[in-house]
């Protein structure tokens, strides 16, 4: 089967100006990610892992190269094609869930259903994520995997093309991460999403399609994983 | 040492937020400023009025009778109680300017020399009048006569005696505490320097000119103090029986006094109230930013109390900021406010002609004025920082859990509730979660309002009484004013001048008004009962109708008599000319005017009284347009005319009184710009501040810049809607008490609002709403997504 790009990263630099020095955090990087896949992204803090996810989640522009979505360079393209990407084309699941803590669980979701046009349904999303009966609670309310389910659900209304997720179970204990992998799982193969990952977990790089590495700034490898075994098998 | 670094660190804290410490800083400044400046001013003005008063004489009574002989004072003298007593000459009569036009002089003698009598003068410029015999006299005007009419020391001035004119020298000004504030009577309400003027000569000269030898017409009492005034006058009185009293008054009924005591009362209140109520808001702000600096230091403050120290050391150190904040603000209050002090007494002393000496730097307010700040800033930093108190070290070191929502107010109303959107329920929600932070906000965002709408009242009710009083109520060009009364008959002279269209007659004659043992001096205006070129009208604009039989009877003087409509009052007349006659006349209605006073009968019905049948004291002419000027110049030639007023010339002298309102007006809105500017700002900074991950968040997850704004905006919307519809009404009740509190018998503003000042105020609010915001979000375009994606705080 031929599989289509729908990111494409091209000879991606990230330098960032701390004063007398700079520092490289990404250096001529070029990564593709297909339509659908799962891709793990595995590697040790400040290997450039988050400086990736940022270039492709609109989040910042690269020092040089090229950041290209589904043939628009999104890198060359100003504040306002970077906050249309997100707004659009992207789903971000964060560490610490970054709730808003005046909004209940259904208002979080409701307050990204609006900024597109067709959002998918809440009352069905919010039953996927499992948080149906929960939906008037405000964060300060729920437990972490609650809240990660809320962000999940709010990344997910918007029926974005790409998922993005940082250390979306860093912040969780060992049972409830595994639920949201699952999730994570479901999602991609059920709603044909595309789910980035970032982790520093190497065990959890079993469950993607494929896996890349990185180092010191680089890509150092990228394996294909012919056969992902589920979330819950993972033991770490 | 130590104290020196947690200098330090506060320092860094003021340095990194600079804007809001200028913010609260520049509030307290302006509170300290007002307060400053006016009660130097008050303070200023109430001892050059006491010093003043002392220094000059100034009388407790006043009898004024139709001629009696000069000896009569040592026997009122004599009444127990009377601690001085002089006797005077007093009377208006009509001059001719060296220019030719006529204006009104009102006469007053003096004996020399003056050490000892009554109501003594300071002369000014030039140099007091001597005492040299002959038919040389020379005078003195009160300060605002030579200049306002172009006039110089040795200028000759025409004097209308009886008929004859006689020449008088003006070799000086003085002012006396008689004539601060010189208006003719209680229909006037500004002075008119430009047609009466006071006129000071020696007694004897005085008594000639006026063909009076060793006689005098008033007798002013200085009693000892404590003494029952009533008592002592029923006493003179009597003595001065038989020379016909024909006014008697106290010192609070003065017009120059009365309306002095009732300006300098205005300035008491406002530098009180208007200067609290800027500290009280300068507090709030200086809590809420403490409030902010101990949630976001609470892992310092736990390490600070993990290290040894006591609540009471870190609240101080928290309580420094507030003292920074008051003494800095203080410091520059002061500096301006005695600078603007200066200024206001200047412009007041100017105002009410009182003399010099004024630039006195009041320590006592200098230091009232620290100290009140400094216990507002350590109330305020005691206050703000008790939140120390409650956090424990160990507890400090873990992350806060995620802030509890509270249920909005408006959450209760399910049906409104459901309708809003996520981004309006976030605003609720926030405003529920941060009461006191949003209370006092409002609280600073209505009083700017306040402040504004009363600011702009003042430009309404000068409006207003333009409009009411010169441009719909009279339609007349000039008024003529004869020196006696004259016949109806005459009036075929004036009508035959080239240009005059149509006159109308009135009679205007003071009286006293007398009713169940008590009396007042009041003024009967005499109109035909089909005048056409002046509409009276009462205080709401409401039209008067002159009434056929009876009086409409002015509301100031019966409250002050307790005469009701129906009433039988006596009136006896006060003309300076012609016998004294008395009539009784019905109450049928009473009123009261915008401008001075007065009580209405019908042309005729003055007839009655004065026993003719056609008599006049004046006149209205309604001039064809252009010939103004000619007419004017061929009223001068004629005798018998005491004053011609231009009805143009009134209206610009009303205007050259409004310089001291329009720079009241602009101070006014200037202070209310700022306080809403800097309540807003650092609001809206703190909101920023303590949301910034929250927004960081939103961003990433496609939220424009322009949105987030109208997200934080949303409770500015709240704050400046709230602050508009409480500002209004209180701006009113505010207006309200003001104006009772400066109004006297002679002097009352209406409380005249125009629909347009309510949205002006609404516009300034909206304007320093929007600039405030502007200034507080700049930094949203920097908001670091990244970091929104990391840290936890």
């Amino acid at each position: 089967m031929e599989r289509q790009v729908l990111m494409k990263l091209d000879r991606v630099t990230k330098t960032y100006d701390m004063g007398e020095i700079k520092v490289e955090a990404l250096k001529e990087t070029s990564l593709e990610v297909f339509s659908g896949e799962m891709l793990v992204i595995l590697g040790p803090s400040g290997s450039g892992k988050s400086t990736l996810l940022n270039l492709m989640g609109g989040m910042d522009s690269p020092t040089s190269g090229q950041v290209i979505f589904k043939d628009q360079n999104i890198s060359s393209g100003g504040e306002d094609v970077l906050t249309h990407y997100r707004r659009n084309e992207v789903g971000f699941v964060f560490q610490f869930y970054n709730l808003i803590p005046d909004l209940t669980a259904r208002e979080n979701v409701e307050l990204a259903a609006e900024l597109v046009k067709n959002p998918l349904p809440i009352d069905e999303i919010l039953k996927e994520v499992g948080l149906d009966t929960r939906m008037d609670h405000f964060p300060s309310q729920m437990s972490g995997g609650e809240q990660q389910r809320i962000s999940i659900a709010r990344a997910v209304i918007k029926n974005p093309r790409l998922l993005l997720c940082d250390e979306p179970t860093g912040a969780l204990d060992y049972e409830t991460g595994k639920l949201i992998l699952s999730l994570l799982k479901k999602i991609n193969q059920e709603k044909g999403c595309t789910v980035v990952l970032i982790t520093h977990n190497i065990a959890i790089g079993a469950m993607g399609d494929r896996v890349a590495r990185m180092r010191s700034g680089k890509i150092v490898e990228i394996t294909e994983n012919p056969n992902p075994i589920s979330p819950e098998g993972i033991e770490w | 040492m130590v104290m020196g670094i947690l200098l330090r660190k506060l320092g860094h804290f003021i340095r990194r937020n600079l804007g809001q410490f200028l913010a609260a800083t520049a509030v307290v400044m302006v509170g300290i400023m007002v307060y400053i400046s006016m009660n130097t001013a008050y303070y200023n003005l109430s001892q050059s009025q006491s010093k003043f008063y002392q220094e000059n004489n100034f009388a407790d009574y006043y009898l004024q009778v139709v001629k009696a002989p000069e000896q009569v004072v040592k026997q009122v003298e004599q009444v127990e109680a009377v601690k001085r007593a002089t006797g005077r000459i007093q009377k208006d009569l009509a001059i001719f300017k060296p220019n030719g036009e006529r204006a009104t002089a009102r006469l007053v003698s003096f004996s020399l020399p003056m050490d000892n009598g009554l109501n003594k003068i300071t002369v000014g410029q030039g140099r007091l009048f001597s005492s040299q015999g002959g038919s040389y006299v020379e005078a003195v005007a009160d300060p605002q006569f030579a200049p306002a009419n172009g006039l110089v020391w040795g200028d000759e001035i025409k004097v209308v005696v009886d008929g004859k004119v006689r020449l008088l020298t003006l070799v000086g000004s003085a002012s006396s505490p008689e004539f601060i504030y010189p208006i003719k009577d209680t229909t006037n309400i500004l002075p008119d320097p430009i047609n009466f003027g006071i006129f000071m000569v020696e007694q004897q000269q005085a008594q000639q000119l006026l063909g009076m030898p060793g006689q005098i017409n008033q007798v002013l009492l200085e009693l000892v103090p404590g003494a029952d005034q009533e008592k002592v006058v029923a006493a003179v009185e009597e003595i001065l029986a038989p020379y016909g009293v024909v006014a008697s008054f106290g010192r609070k009924y003065q017009i120059s006094h009365a309306v002095l005591q009732a300006k300098l009362d205005g300035i008491g209140s406002v530098a009180l109230y208007l200067p609290l109520i800027f500290l009280a808001i300068a507090a709030g702000i200086q809590m809420i930013i403490l409030h902010r600096m101990i949630k976001i230091q609470r892992t310092q403050i736990g390490v600070m109390k993990a290290l040894g120290y006591d609540n009471r050391r870190i609240i101080f150190h928290y309580t420094v900021y507030a003292l920074a904040v008051s003494g800095l603000g203080a410091i520059v209050g002061i500096v301006l406010g005695v600078i603007l002090a200066g200024g206001i007494s200047e412009l007041f002393a100017q105002y009410f002609n009182l003399p010099g000496g004024l630039k006195t730097f009041a320590w006592k307010t200098v230091a009232d004025g620290m100290l009140l700040s400094l216990t507002m800033g350590t109330i305020a930093g005691v206050a703000g920082s008790r939140g120390v108190i409650r956090i424990q070290p160990a507890e400090s070191m873990r992350p806060e859990p995620p802030p509890l929502t509270g249920q909005s107010l408006l959450e209760k109303w399910s049906g409104l509730w459901r309708h809003l959107s996520p981004e309006w329920k976030m605003t609720w929600r926030n405003i529920g979660r941060n009461r006191g932070r949003f209370m006092v906000t409002l609280f600073g965002v209505m009083f700017a309002v306040c402040l504004l709408i009363i600011a702009f009242f003042y430009n309404d009710v000068v409006d207003y009484m333009m409009q009411k009083f010169f441009y719909e109520g009279e339609t007349y060009d000039i008024t003529v004013r004869f020196d006696s009364l004259i016949d109806e008959n005459e009036l075929v002279n004036i009508d035959r001048l080239d240009g005059v269209l149509r006159t109308e007659p009135f009679i205007e004659m003071p009286v006293k008004i007398k009713y169940r043992g008590r009396s007042a001096d009041e003024v009967i205006l005499a109109y035909p009962q089909n005048m056409s070129m002046k509409k009276l009208q009462d205080e709401t604009g409401q039209q008067i109708k002159v009434p056929a039989d009876g009086m409409v009877i002015n509301q100031r003087t019966a409250d002050k008599l307790g005469i009701k409509a129906g009433d039988q009052i006596e009136v006896e007349t006060m003309l300076p000319y012609g016998p004294i006659h008395k009539d009784q006349l019905q109450v049928v209605g009473d009123t009261q005017q915008l401008f001075g006073g007065g009580s209405y009968i019908s042309l005729a019905r003055g007839n009655v009284i004065l026993q003719e049948s056609n008599a006049m004291s004046g006149a209205m002419l309604d001039v064809e347009n252009g010939k103004e000027t000619e007419v004017e110049a061929r009223l001068q030639e004629m005798l018998g005319i005491a004053s011609i007023t231009d009805r143009q010339k009134e209206i610009q002298n009303f205007n050259a009184n409004l310089g001291v309102v329009t720079s009241f007006v602009s101070i006014l809105v200037f202070f209310a710009v700022l306080l809403g500017f800097a309540i807003i700002y650092n609001a809206s900074v703190i909101n920023f501040a303590e949301r910034r991950r929250e927004l960081a968040s939103l961003r990433v997850i496609g939220f424009t810049v322009g949105e987030i704004s109208s997200l934080l905006v949303k409770e500015n919307i709240v704050l400046l809607i709230g602050g508009i519809l409480l500002g209004m009404p209180f701006g009113k009740w505010l207006v309200t008490v003001y104006v009772q509190s400066v109004s006297t018998d002679q002097f009352s503003l209406p409380v005249i609002i125009y629909p347009t000042t309510y949205l002006f105020a609404a516009i300034g609010g909206i304007i320093f709403v929007i600039v405030a915001h502007r200034f507080a979000v700049k930094g949203i375009k920097e908001l670091d997504m990244v970091a929104a994606l990391k840290s936890t705080d």
